[in-house]
């Protein structure tokens, strides 16, 4: 067994419940230790449902999830958090806490019900936060954060876990360009730096193609294309999929995507 | 620091529930007086049980519908208590228990039926679902409650209604036992549940990211948090405000871990009680006035006083 | 249930007896008019001969101004004389049923005076029939009732003479108080009886002394606290049987001397239960009663 394989999905199909048709069909996705991986698509192309049942979160009609080798639907909540840092697309700040407080949370599984906070809950959380680049903001109220320390701060969550995988779902969703640059440089120096594994969803075909080793690109469920960006973000597929159309030029040698006006009639 | 001056208060309260009353004793008698022994120190301890439930309750209900505004009564029990409750005075049920039974289990049938009701349509105790079921079960025993006490003649229509708006009066050394041997359980249910329901904040999907399981979570907290409301009712029948006041309160000064913030709503739910008590018990003494009807009058301008703050922040 | 001696039937035949006076006047026509307790004006364009009574008192009254066959509907809670039960009842009381009662066809009704009461009575004056809403709380309310009532029926002189007899038993000096009692009317929370109620007057009456009579009100909350530290020696409770109540077996009522010791006077419903002509007897009932449990 590959011990660097840490998610695995092989073929899986899945239907919502009461939906006209499949939200995700026959795809298969691999993520190891030490690479990144986007995952690329419309909107509604199923790119969340994919990582939902990567994580177990929802069980494939066909086809198996498993992460590290085992059944993904084996694995329990806590366990899974001690694995992967999950920073999500959509989360409530209702109410007042501080930075350090809420990076703390991502200790959750690791803490036993019972006991309090141990020196080395204190320092992962302390560690996570500067690996973010965010120390100075630890004792901040989060609703005083701007978007980009807010990220930045969910980042460090995720990295309190000390995962061995992060997934971002949308991470740079209203972000600046700095800020989107920040995040996903970060991303790319922990995976190198520290061989994490790293899936990113986003709309942000650009950064996906510079900063991801492999691309994952999805259109009404079905794979549409996988492997470096060169190889999948040709003029005629991202035409196809995105259905508009584009130029592309190579740039760090990574394919770019440019859109071409086409006013409307 | 907080800690022990809350703890502090906590047992000044306590020391006022015995000291105080409507009929005079004698500092030098106190320990020696069958009315302070008998009567006055169960009821300190009663008032200190069923407030603590209360805050506690309603500190973690708040938590699980992400309500601050939740209140361990919206969620139809008080309703389903009354309703039980008034059946027990209609049918002339005998026995000392018949009254707090029929209360628990008339609480406890809403308790089941709100959460059959968060559950249609795979709703899984969705926060929002389990307020409206909860506001439907409740409006719906106080309609049959209704019924019922216009069915019935008029003293006992005057007395259902008195039980309802909440006393301790009958608190005896027996009912502080049940108390005692009752709440610790749930309790302790709802202090393991303490950091998940900080994970709960933030969504159920954040929440099951971070490790929490967030169904087992919702449910023993729904369960725990309504047989800690059940009891109290059933004893005390409905004492509003303390719930929900009192998480409040102890948010602003221990923020917002319930690691923290469960045992000092706990603690800040008895005190609060065990003081409103005593004033019911003297400020128009030799009357005594229903205890929920102080809490409503102390809880009310706090409870404006905590929304302007809340809204204007 | 009836209570166990006879005694109150005849007291009570005997008062309305004494109320007959010598020489009885024919009653008289036409029309009648009286301001009610209410402040309403009350028409009757004759003596009234089709009565609806909401009030087991004036049916008691009405009965005994030989009225009785005048009574075309009563309450369920009539029950005093025996020859009442025969009248049709119109159900409740309180908040009554203006059609059940309209459906009598009644010249006169009687009712009475209570908040709820008030839209009932607008509502019979709104259907043409004449209604009075008359104060029956304390025991001199009885008289004024039947004053009232006996203009009603166009026999104001054996109302007088009713309320005349009532109003000189009410001013005879009242013994010395040997008893101290506290009438318990709920247990939780514990209401007891204060002095604006009639229970308390009766009370004073019999030779009992209400320790909560510095209560002005007629009924009032109180902690069982102040009712242990009163230490009435017996408790009174409206029972129509003499089963010890429910809460005499509960712990916290234990500190209670009475309810400790078991000392209870049971006073059933029907004659104690509210202000009526018959507290000759009730008073008689209520002295004998006392001294059983001493």
């Amino acid at each position: 067994m590959d011990d660097r394989l840490i998610l695995a999905l092989a073929g899986v199909t899945f239907r919502y419940p009461d939906a006209a048709r499949d939200a995700v069909t026959d795809v298969s996705l691999a993520v190891r230790d030490g690479e990144c991986v986007a995952l690329l698509g419309p909107n509604g192309s199923g790119k969340t449902t994919l990582l939902r049942l990567a994580l177990g979160l929802l069980r494939p009609a066909q086809g198996e999830a498993a992460i590290l080798g085992r059944a993904a639907a084996l694995w329990s909540r806590r366990e899974l958090a001690r694995l992967v840092g999950v920073v999500p697309q959509r989360e409530e700040t209702s109410f007042p806490l501080r930075v350090r407080d809420a990076v703390l949370l991502g200790r959750y599984a690791r803490l036993s019900p019972w006991s309090g906070e141990r020196p080395e809950d204190r320092a992962a959380v302390e560690r996570a936060l500067a690996q973010c680049d965010a120390t100075d903001l630890a004792d901040r109220w989060l609703t005083t954060l701007s978007g980009g320390e807010f990220q930045r701060v969910r980042l460090a969550r995720a990295l309190a876990q000390e995962p061995r995988a992060l997934v971002l779902d949308e991470p740079t969703a209203s972000l600046d360009v700095r800020h989107e640059m920040e995040l996903f440089e970060r991303v790319r120096a922990l995976v190198d730096r520290e061989r994490l594994a790293a899936v990113v969803i986003t709309h942000q075909v650009n950064l996906a193609a510079r900063f991801a080793d492999r691309v994952l690109l999805l259109a009404d469920g079905r794979a549409v294309g996988q492997g470096t960006p060169a190889a999948v973000l040709t003029r005629e597929t991202v035409e196809r999929v995105f259905r508009w159309p584009v130029a592309i030029e190579p740039f760090d040698d990574r394919p770019q995507m440019i859109p071409l006006r086409q006013p409307l009639p | 620091m907080k800690w022990l001056a809350l703890i502090a208060l906590a047992l000044a309260s306590l020391v006022c529930a015995v000291m105080l009353g409507p009929s005079h004793v004698p500092t030098a008698e106190l320990f020696s007086s069958p009315i302070v022994r008998d009567l006055r120190l169960p009821r300190a301890l009663l008032a200190f049980l069923v407030g603590g439930a209360l805050g506690t309750a309603g500190a973690s209900l708040q938590a699980l519908v992400r309500n601050p505004l939740a209140d361990p009564y919206l969620l139809g029990l008080s309703g389903g208590a009354g309703l039980g409750a008034v059946a027990a005075i209609a049918l002339h049920l005998a026995g000392p228990w018949a009254l707090p039974l029929a209360a628990f289990a008339g609480a406890l049938g809403a308790m089941g039926l709100v959460y059959r009701l968060g559950l249609v349509g795979g709703a899984e105790l969705d926060p929002r679902v389990l307020i409206l079921a909860g506001v439907a079960v409740g409006a719906f025993a106080a309609a049959v409650t209704t019924a019922l006490v216009s069915l019935s003649d008029a003293t006992e229509l005057r007395n259902a209604f008195l039980w309802l708006w909440g006393g301790l009066s009958g608190a005896s050394w027996d009912t502080v036992r049940v108390m005692a041997i009752y709440t610790p359980l749930p309790l302790a249910v709802l202090y393991a549940a303490a950091r998940p329901l900080d994970l709960l904040a933030l969504g159920d999907e954040p929440a099951r990211h971070l490790g929490a399981d967030v169904e087992r979570v919702k449910r023993r907290v729904y369960v725990a948090a309504s047989l800690l409301t059940a009891a109290a009712v059933a004893v005390s029948g409905v004492i509003g405000f303390v719930g929900l006041i009192v998480p409040h309160v102890m948010r602003t000064l221990w923020g917002h871990h319930h690691r923290t913030l469960l045992p000092a709503a706990f603690l800040g739910g008895g005190t609060l009680l065990a003081l409103a008590d005593t004033l019911a018990r003297t400020a128009i003494a030799p009357r005594e006035l229903p205890v929920g009807i102080v809490t409503a009058l102390v809880g009310v301008p706090v409870f404006t006083l905590l929304l302007r703050r809340w809204t204007t922040a | 249930m009836r209570p166990a001696a006879h005694s109150p039937h005849l007291a009570g035949l005997l008062l309305a007896l004494a109320a007959c006076g010598s020489g009885a006047r024919p009653p008289a026509r036409g029309p009648i008019a009286f301001p009610d307790d209410a402040g309403r004006a009350v028409t009757l364009a004759a003596p009234a001969r089709r009565i609806v009574s909401l009030a087991p008192s004036f049916t008691e009254i009405l009965f005994a101004l030989g009225a009785g066959d005048r009574v075309v509907g009563r309450t369920t809670w009539c029950d005093y004389p025996a020859a009442a039960l025969a009248v049709p009842s119109v159900g409740d009381g309180l908040n009554p049923n203006v059609e059940a009662v309209a459906a009598q066809h009644p010249d006169f009704v009687a009712l009475y005076r209570s908040t709820l009461d008030e839209t009932a009575a607008a509502q019979l004056a709104r259907l043409g029939i004449p209604a009075a809403l008359v104060r029956q709380d304390r025991l001199a309310d009885v008289a004024h009732a039947a004053r009232l009532l006996g203009r009603a029926i166009g026999d104001a002189t054996r109302g007088d003479s009713l309320a005349a007899a009532i109003d000189t038993f009410l001013a005879a000096p009242p013994p010395v108080p040997t008893t101290r009692v506290a009438f318990v009317v709920w247990d939780n929370p514990p209401i007891v009886i204060g002095a604006g109620s009639y229970l308390d007057e009766l009370a004073r009456l019999a030779g009992a002394s209400n320790v909560f009579h510095d209560l002005g009100s007629a009924s009032a909350e109180v902690s069982l606290e102040t009712l242990a530290a009163r230490d009435p020696d017996v408790i009174v409770v409206l029972a129509d049987s003499t089963q010890a109540p429910a809460f005499a077996a509960k712990r916290e009522w234990q500190s209670v001397r009475a309810v400790h010791e078991r000392r209870f006077v049971y006073l059933v419903g029907s004659l104690f239960g509210r202000p009526n002509p018959r507290m000759r007897a009730a008073v008689a009932e209520f002295r004998r009663r006392l001294q059983a449990a001493r």
